[in-house]
Formats: C-alpha cells, sequence, structure tokens
C-alpha cells in the first residue's frame, strides 16, 4: 500500500521492519548531521518506532515495548524525512509542526496502543541493537514484527486524528 | 521494631504485582471498553499476569508516600529500605532501567532503576504506612501548577483543570486518574496532587463540597471526549480526587498530576 493511500482514522496490522529510536538517539543523529558524520543507521524508507523496551527475558528477541509520547521527537520529524523516513509510529497528539512536516513531505504518523508492551512484545519476532548501546533502552534497534496494530493518526494530507 | 527484611519482602511483593498485574478496579473498566485497540488492550494484561511482563515497558519512576508512626522504631532510614527494594526488584525482573543519574549533562542510566522519590510524613501512633506510584513519564510530564488569584473559586479550579486536560490529556494514555492539590505552598499542591493518585476510584472526599468539586470536574472531563488513547472512544477519566491544605491570604496553589490508565500503585500497612 502507498503512503498517500492511508487516511486517519483507519487501524491496519503491520508485518516488516521498524526501526526503534528516542529522545537520545535523535539529539545524537542531529549532531552527527550537524557535523556531516557518517550515520550508524540507513534510514532510506525506514519506519521509525519511538519506544524504548523494557530488559529482555532470557529466551525472547526482546522485552516489553510500547509506543512513547511522540510530541517530544517533533523538533526532530523534518530532519528524519529528510534522511528517508517513510513513517513515524508513537503515541499520542503531535504539534502543528509535525503535521505541517508530514503534509510537506506526504508522510504518515500511526499510533500504537500504548500500555500493552506485553502484548507488542509478543508481535516482535526479532531484535537487533544497530547503535548506540550505551544508551541503553534508549540505543537504537532494527525490529522484524508480525501483525503489529497501528492506527493512522496523521495521514499525507496533513489532517490528524487528534484534530488541530 | 518493625523489622527491615519484612517491609523489604511485603514490598517487594507490591512492586511485582504493580507492575504485571492491572489493578482490579481498572481491569473492571477496561475490560468494557469497545473501540480502537481494544483487543490489545484486553489481551496485555493477561499475557502481562501470565508471562510475569510489564504491562507497559516504562516501568517507571517510583514515588512513595510514608506515613511514619511517631511510636515506630526502624532499622535503618525508610528512604534506604524502599531503594534496596526498587533495586532489588528491577535488577530481577525484566522492567526496564529509566533512571538517568543527572537531569542536565551526563544523563546516564544508573541500572537499577534508582534513586526513588520519596515523602515521609510524621503521625501519630504505631503504624507504617506506604504508598506508592509506578509513575510513567509520558503521565508525568503533564504535572503542573497554577498559582490562581486567592480569590478564584470552585468553578474557577474546574475550569483550570479541565482546560489542562483538555489540551493535554490525549498525551497521557487515557483514561487518566486526575489528582488536584489545592492550597498550602506550590510544592506542597504538587505532593497532594500526588497523593491523591493514591486512592481508590471509588472514595470520595469526606467534605461534600470537596466531593463535589471532585464529581464536577469528573463528569466535565468525561464531556472531553478524548477517550482511550485519546482516540475518541469511552471515557477520559476514571476518578479525580482533591487533596486540599491551609493556604496564605495571598495564595491559591492548585497543582494538577494524572496518572495513566494503568494506574500502577500499592498500599502497604505494618504494625510496630
Amino acid at each position: 500500500m502507498r503512503i498517500e493511500e492511508f487516511k486517519i482514522g483507519q487501524e491496519i496490522l503491520y508485518s516488516g521492519k521498524l526501526i526503534v529510536m528516542r529522545d537520545q538517539a535523535h539529539k545524537r543523529l542531529k549532531d552527527m548531521v550537524e557535523k556531516g558524520e557518517e550515520l550508524p543507521v540507513d534510514l532510506m524508507g525506514a519506519v521509525v518506532f519511538y519506544a524504548g523496551p523494557a530488559k529482555t527475558p532470557p529466551g525472547r528477541p526482546i522485552g516489553a515495548i510500547g509506543p512513547t509520547t511522540s510530541a517530544r521527537m517533533d523538533d526532530y520529524l523534518e530532519m528524519l524525512f529528510r534522511l528517508g523516513v517513510i513513517a513515524t509510529v508513537g503515541k499520542g497528539k503531535r504539534t502543528g509542526k509535525a503535521i505541517e512536516a508530514c503534509k510537506k513531505w506526504k508522510r504518515v504518523y500511526f499510533v500504537a496502543p500504548s500500555g500493552t508492551a506485553a502484548a507488542l512484545a509478543k508481535r516482535v519476532k526479532r531484535a537487533r541493537l544497530i547503535a548506540f548501546e550505551d544508551l541503553g533502552p534508549e540505543a537504537i534497534y532494527e525490529l522484524e514484527v508480525e501483525d503489529f496494530p497501528l492506527l493512522v493518526a496523521i495521514d499525507s494530507l496533513g489532517n490528524s486524528v487528534f484534530g488541530e | 521494631m518493625i523489622q527491615r527484611r519484612v517491609v523489604l519482602d511485603k514490598l517487594k511483593e507490591e512492586l511485582v504485582k504493580a507492575n504485571v498485574r492491572l489493578n482490579e478496579e481498572v481491569k473492571r473498566i477496561v475490560a468494557e471498553y469497545e473501540g480502537p485497540f481494544s483487543d490489545v488492550i484486553k489481551e496485555n494484561y493477561i499475557i502481562s499476569e501470565k508471562e510475569c511482563l510489564p504491562l507497559c515497558q516504562d516501568t517507571g519512576i517510583l514515588e512513595f508516600f510514608v506515613f511514619l508512626g511517631h511510636e515506630v522504631v526502624l532499622e535503618e532510614p525508610i528512604e534506604k529500605t524502599l531503594n534496596s527494594a526498587v533495586e532489588e526488584v528491577y535488577v530481577a525482573y525484566p522492567f526496564r532501567y529509566s533512571i538517568v543519574s543527572d537531569p542536565v549533562f551526563e544523563r546516564v542510566n544508573t541500572h537499577n532503576n534508582t534513586p526513588v522519590v520519596v515523602h515521609v510524613f510524621q503521625v501519630e501512633g504505631k503504624k507504617l504506612e506506604i504508598r506508592f506510584l509506578v509513575k510513567g513519564g509520558g503521565s508525568e510530564n503533564l504535572s503542573t501548577l497554577h498559582m490562581m488569584n486567592p480569590s478564584a473559586g470552585a468553578s474557577e479550579i474546574k475550569d483550570f483543570v479541565v482546560e489542562f486536560v483538555k489540551e493535554h490529556g490525549a498525551k497521557a494514555c487515557p483514561p487518566l486518574h486526575i489528582g488536584v492539590g489545592i492550597g498550602g505552598t506550590a510544592d506542597k499542591a504538587l505532593v497532594l496532587s500526588k497523593l491523591a493518585l493514591t486512592k481508590d476510584f471509588s472514595e470520595r472526599h469526606p467534605d461534600p463540597r470537596y466531593a463535589e468539586l471532585e464529581e464536577e470536574i469528573l463528569r466535565t472531563v468525561n464531556l472531553l471526549g478524548i477517550g482511550y488513547q485519546g482516540l475518541g472512544h469511552g471515557i477520559t477519566a476514571y476518578s479525580v480526587h482533591v487533596e486540599h491544605f491551609p493556604t496564605h491570604i495571598a495564595t491559591l496553589p492548585v497543582a494538577v498530576s494524572v496518572d495513566c490508565y494503568l494506574c500502577r500503585k500499592g498500599k502497604i500497612v505494618f504494625e510496630d
């Protein structure tokens, strides 16, 4: 399905890859971009998931995981789109700035159910640490998920399920 | 003397329970929800309890309210016992270490989810009561304080709380538990707003005027239509609790704190 076809309120089950990153990883990437350094992660065509997992129990690919508040990452959204990110996943309402960025770049924002980290962990088939291991739960991971529940919260026309 | 071991063991048990078992009041309400993500929300508390996985990946900063009877003798400062309990639980279970050592500069993870935040209130008697909140960052970021004009009345206070929830409520994983602290000083009002979150939903303020304020705020907040996950379906808040304290003639501090839909908390009483 093409990104432009998603409409707000639409629920999907996503199977594929997610790049997990949140506050501190965004801050570091921004520094690296500004200094012209090579980034430790390829974001071309990526779906970024704002999250920080709990510890991984033995025998599982990852621990409890779920979305964190997306609005905290709004100042970094344009940077992600410039680096090739096609969609972001998080929780909650975003600022007007994020809505404008989605409209301008024709990108979408999904929400995943918050406070359901045990159930979401079951839908993660594989997980791999990509960068910034020292950040612990704030490191960058790549997940492979199956039937991951998402709802279109901002579509590529700049409509938001949360209103203005 | 209340033995350290006794407090530690009971507290550890309650900390695990708060993180992996949805509290019964919440469960009864959530079980009725039909709307976006309702299946995952209901599946979550079954899996977390069965597999001892946390209900939410954000296993919080721990905030304790200790009511320490003046006749109680402890083996060590209570703060030390509380920190030990949290460290032992968070290291042993698949929870998340969410605490960083320095808030501005290093922000290095402490790798044991301590230190905890402790408020001690000295009371009469031989009982030690410990209440706690497992406070996620998303809901904590909504905490706010408004130094209102002292001539403001109940309806202005209600308007302030409702407007605040209208603007920010969707970010804190609703349905919310709303705590309102009124009076005292700025910091006192904030602590009271947190203390209010340790109450059961069904408790009402003993003073009928404050009970009415609680009910009126709840009724109005639930007309906002924010709903589960902020997606417009179901209730916006479970309950509102008000705690108040005398204040200065020139002030009227009003603080608001909220808890997310999981309302992870505990209450334990020991007797010396």
